[in-house]
């Protein structure tokens, strides 16, 4: 007869515990607000302005996080530069920081200091703006990619680029023709964590970008408002399209099969 | 080794099972801007009573639905007494509304004050930065609206006003890093930044200003009744008095 492996049993009970209590708590997000109640908030005049901005900033700063995130995490797995430590725990820091705090440094830099002021004057104001809420995501995002392109092209073996790089392509170009073509599913899995981040950017935007109704409001500031202003059922829907744009996000990301 | 494990687990399972399913004897439900003389009052009542007072700070819309959607509480305090009249209409708090202090709005501008605002209607001069409470969402900011719109200027003034701050506290930080030039907010919020010389309080005209009363009441449903009275009355009381006035706040004349 088997023996019983209590060690095996418990650890996987606590695992469908926590499981079961996410399942439940995610779920009574669906349950509370009734069917029709979803239906007239999702096509209310805030609610379609709110998600077509969160897509629309969403979408800009998930491609600038992108342009950034790739040569960045190529440098950062591959080159060997001095402070190179320094570097890596200076764009590993907002993982760790709440975002309350990046808003306000962000809110201190592009405010009334020689560079914002240069900013505003090339014009890009980001204080209480539209393009304060992209720059607000971005910097929110931008770790998370940068960390994801890293470990992708670490699992890159370097021999390959080798033997590229002795049959005549430059460096530049087996970046190009070998490492990125390599690296896709890092890339998609890296895109798409960038997106789901920025969607659910909450403390940087609304310290920056000020978080006013129907002017900077995004998906997770109109749940925020609705909740101040009293109004549950705008609340939970603007949840329940949260839930719905990371859920795919991760379900896409495991596809993936890429490690953070 | 397994067996010590399992202890942990179990004591840190009973240890959050306590710590969660115990809650205090009194459920305070207060504007957020009130928090530092209700904190104070709060820590002085429970000493005397020897109870634990819980105390929940949102923003008086928040606060009120709360209330609205049956949730425990049982003494009301929001920012603004339109609340407490309309708890009172549905039945949510007795008769047992007491006004406390005047809450009275003013401008906020940074240290130095860069935009020159000598009084209200400064606000609509082309060029100043404006911020003022979510009309919706904190108390100061339906205030704000009412007078601009009461001194004819609210459409003007919307072409200055470069933010709708969902709390109270944006507004702070906004004038404290001259983010803007003025901002509409309470008196009593502000005393303590002026004291530190971070911004400039200007008044604002009496033909303009809404002043109001905070009030304070018990919720019908309230589980401890008796000691929700002895709060509501304490927070009235000469004691509680002093306190608000120490916070800038000014009282009801009785």
């Amino acid at each position: 007869m088997q023996k019983v492996n209590i060690f095996k049993i418990s650890l996987t009970a606590v695992t469908f515990l926590i499981t079961l209590l996410l399942v439940l708590a995610i779920g009574s997000l669906f349950v509370v607000p009734s069917l029709e109640d979803i239906r007239q908030n999702i096509w209310n005049a805030e609610m379609r302005y709110s998600l077509k901005l969160s897509l629309v900033t969403g979408l800009i700063s998930t491609v600038l996080v992108m342009l950034f995130a790739l040569p960045v995490g190529y440098a950062l797995s591959r080159f060997h530069f001095w402070g190179k430590g320094f570097v890596k725990t200076i764009i590993d820091m907002p993982i760790a920081f709440p975002e309350l705090v990046l808003g306000l440094c962000l809110l201190l830099l592009f405010g009334n200091t020689p560079v914002g002021k240069l900013l505003s004057a090339l014009g890009l104001t980001f204080v209480f703006t539209k393009k304060g809420i992209v720059a607000a995501q971005f910097f929110t995002a931008l770790p998370y990619a940068i960390r994801i392109m890293k470990s992708t092209f670490d699992y890159i073996n370097p021999r390959i680029e080798f033997v590229s790089r002795s049959l005549g392509y430059s460096m530049a170009e087996t970046f190009k023709n070998i490492s990125l073509p390599l690296a896709k599913n890092g890339i998609l899995a890296s895109t798409v964590i960038s997106f789901a981040r920025c969607i659910g950017t909450f403390g940087t935007v609304l310290i920056l970008a000020g978080g006013s109704y129907m002017k900077t409001e995004i998906l997770p500031i109109t749940l925020y408002l609705n909740i101040s202003y009293g109004n549950m059922g705008m609340a939970l829907t603007s949840g329940i399209v949260l839930m719905v744009v990371s859920f795919i996000a991760i379900f896409i990301f495991e596809k993936t099969e890429v490690g953070l | 080794m397994m067996k010590r494990l399992l202890v942990i687990v179990v004591a840190v399972i009973c240890f959050s099972w306590a710590s969660v399913g115990f809650t205090g004897d009194l459920m305070i439900f207060s504007g957020a801007g009130l928090i530092k003389p209700i904190e104070e009052m709060r820590t002085k009542f429970a000493d005397h009573h020897k109870v634990i007072v819980d105390v929940h700070y949102g923003s008086s819309g928040e606060i009120f639905a709360a209330v609205a959607a049956g949730q425990p509480c049982d003494v009301l305090i929001p920012g603004a007494e339109k609340y407490t009249e309309d708890a009172l209409k549905n039945g949510w708090v007795g008769d047992t509304i007491t006004k406390v202090v005047l809450h009275v709005p003013c401008i906020a501008v940074p240290k130095g004050n860069p935009a020159n605002v000598k009084g209200f209607m400064d606000l609509v001069r082309p060029g100043v930065r404006v911020a003022i409470g979510d009309p919706k969402a904190p108390a100061i900011g339906r205030v704000a609206r009412k007078m601009l719109k009461k001194a004819g200027i609210w459409d003007q003034a919307t072409k200055n006003i470069t933010v709708y701050a969902p709390t109270v506290n944006q507004l702070l930080i906004y004038v404290a890093l001259k983010q803007v030039d003025a901002a509409i907010i309470w008196g009593d919020l502000v005393t303590w930044a002026e004291g530190k010389g971070k911004l400039e309080v200007i008044p604002i005209e009496k033909q303009y200003n809404i002043i109001k009363t905070i009030p304070t009441a018990v919720c019908t449903k309230a589980a401890n009744r008796s000691l929700a009275h002895k709060f509501n009355e304490y927070i009235a009381s000469d004691e509680g008095l002093r306190i608000w006035k120490k916070w800038g706040f000014e009282p009801c004349k009785k």
